[in-house]
């Protein structure tokens, strides 16, 4: 299958949405989470959520859609994100975030990878791959943070299986974008 | 963990809003005399300082937080700025952690207080919010840590010179955005100027109620005319704010 300019702005400014989601649920999260370890990771994770989400979203402009462009997904998809950011207990904003959420996106950009000409499309690879490498990243620090405080570890592993598939129930999340679309 | 519930009634609510929650480690106060404050010449002043810096700095982080949870409809340079101001804060908490821990310090031995979140998250919009946090809080920062930056310098210490200057250089870039932020606001909306103007007067009610007279007397510092100006205070605001200073601190002498 190919990708129009179109098709492209329309993923990326898809993924911008998840980002800015996700970096709104972090700074929620900050506040009322008591350890103060999870608030400083959490609080240096929503930089890195913001600085993705405003290359994705100066590559909208770049494929002809308005600058910094947001478009939620599609519904079902957008009220899963939302059912997660009503996560209260801090082993499983932990565990979700870290071993569901993230990886569940990274499984989107490589298919997005995929699908995409690495020529034709190469600034969004580019911005693709450094997202990657920044999971990577934030996936190894929430490591380290277990390390800190096993007490976080154990989780309820039946939540986390459910969070898991109902993440990957939605195969196809991006939703046609409204001609009058604004960023 | 701290509730609200735990806070002393005696704070005006209008004025304070719920607590930020915190670990079993951490012992929340509510006004400046119920903290440890020791003597200038005291072993531990200077470790109990880090400690209560690093839970103001915890206060920034989640300030900030809260503002791009609270305004998601801002503009998006300003919310990226926040965001950044978000990274950097939790930063600062580490860097205080690491060196309250290096000198022998223990988390939660000393009380804190929350007053900048329960003051700022209570504020109604984002303008005065960055006016009382960065604007206010943060520039007063910059003041202090020069200060402090001498006093350290004095005494030999490096490793807390390079810390505050550090932590200055931040500072400074928090109240620069925020005073971008609010002169274009007020620009495009000249009554923007009363919000403005009626956030410091609720957040300096509410400093009052929890530092004292005690607590503010003890400030020895004046204005960092430089620093300010690099934050992007105009000459007359920095002149202002010396004279204010040095009128402040004339009143307490003179007593």
């Amino acid at each position: 299958m190919t990708l129009s300019v179109e098709n492209r702005a329309e993923k990326v400014a898809t993924f911008r949405f998840i980002h800015v989601f996700l970096m709104e649920t972090l700074a929620r999260w900050v506040p009322m989470t008591p350890e103060m370890e999870v608030k400083v990771i959490l609080g240096r994770h929503i930089w890195d959520l913001a600085q993705q989400a405003d290359a994705l979203g100066k590559r909208t402009y770049e494929l002809r859609a308005p600058l910094q462009f947001s478009l939620r997904p599609l519904d079902r998809y957008a009220r899963f994100l939302e059912e997660f950011a009503r996560t209260t207990a801090t082993s499983e904003k932990i565990h979700g975030f870290y071993e569901v959420m993230l990886p569940a996106l990274a499984v989107r950009y490589r298919a997005y990878l995929d699908q995409t000409d690495r020529l034709l499309d190469e600034p969004t690879v580019r911005i693709v791959e450094r997202i990657l490498g920044d999971f990577t990243r934030m996936e190894s620090e929430s490591q380290r943070l277990l390390d800190e405080l096993p007490e976080l570890r154990p989780v309820d592993q039946t939540w986390l299986a459910g969070l898991r598939k109902l993440e990957a129930a939605e195969t196809d999340i991006v939703a046609s974008r409204p001609a009058t679309a604004v960023a | 963990m701290t509730s609200a519930a735990q806070i002393s009634p005696t704070l005006d609510p209008k004025l304070f809003g719920d607590a930020p929650a915190r670990d079993a480690r951490f012992r929340e106060k509510s006004r400046w005399v119920d903290l440890m404050n020791f003597p200038d010449d005291h072993p531990l002043k200077v470790v109990e300082f880090f400690h209560r810096q690093m839970n103001e700095e915890m206060n920034g982080m989640e300030n900030a937080a809260q503002s791009l949870a609270d305004f998601p409809d801002a503009d998006w340079n300003v919310r990226l700025s926040i965001a950044r101001q978000c990274a950097d804060e939790a930063r600062h908490v580490e860097m205080f952690r690491r060196i309250f821990e290096s000198r022998g310090g223990e988390i939660g031995a000393y009380p804190v207080l929350n007053f900048q979140y329960r003051i700022i998250a209570n504020l109604p919009d984002l303008l005065s919010r960055l006016v009382v946090q960065n604007r206010s809080f943060e520039a007063g920062g910059i003041d202090a840590v020069t200060f402090a930056i001498d006093e350290a310098r004095k005494r030999g210490d490096q490793e807390l010179v390079e810390l505050f200057e550090m932590q200055q250089a931040d500072e400074i870039t928090h109240v620069r955005f925020a005073n971008e932020y609010i002169r274009d606001t007020i620009r495009a909306d000249p009554r923007a100027a009363l919000r403005v103007a009626r956030a410091l007067t609720l957040a300096s009610t509410a400093f009052t109620e929890v530092m004292g007279r005690e607590g503010i007397e003890k400030v020895e510092y004046l204005t960092d005319e430089r620093g300010r100006m690099e934050a992007g205070f105009g000459l007359e605001e920095v002149k202002a704010a010396t004279t204010q200073a040095i009128k402040r601190r004339a009143s307490y002498e003179g007593q």
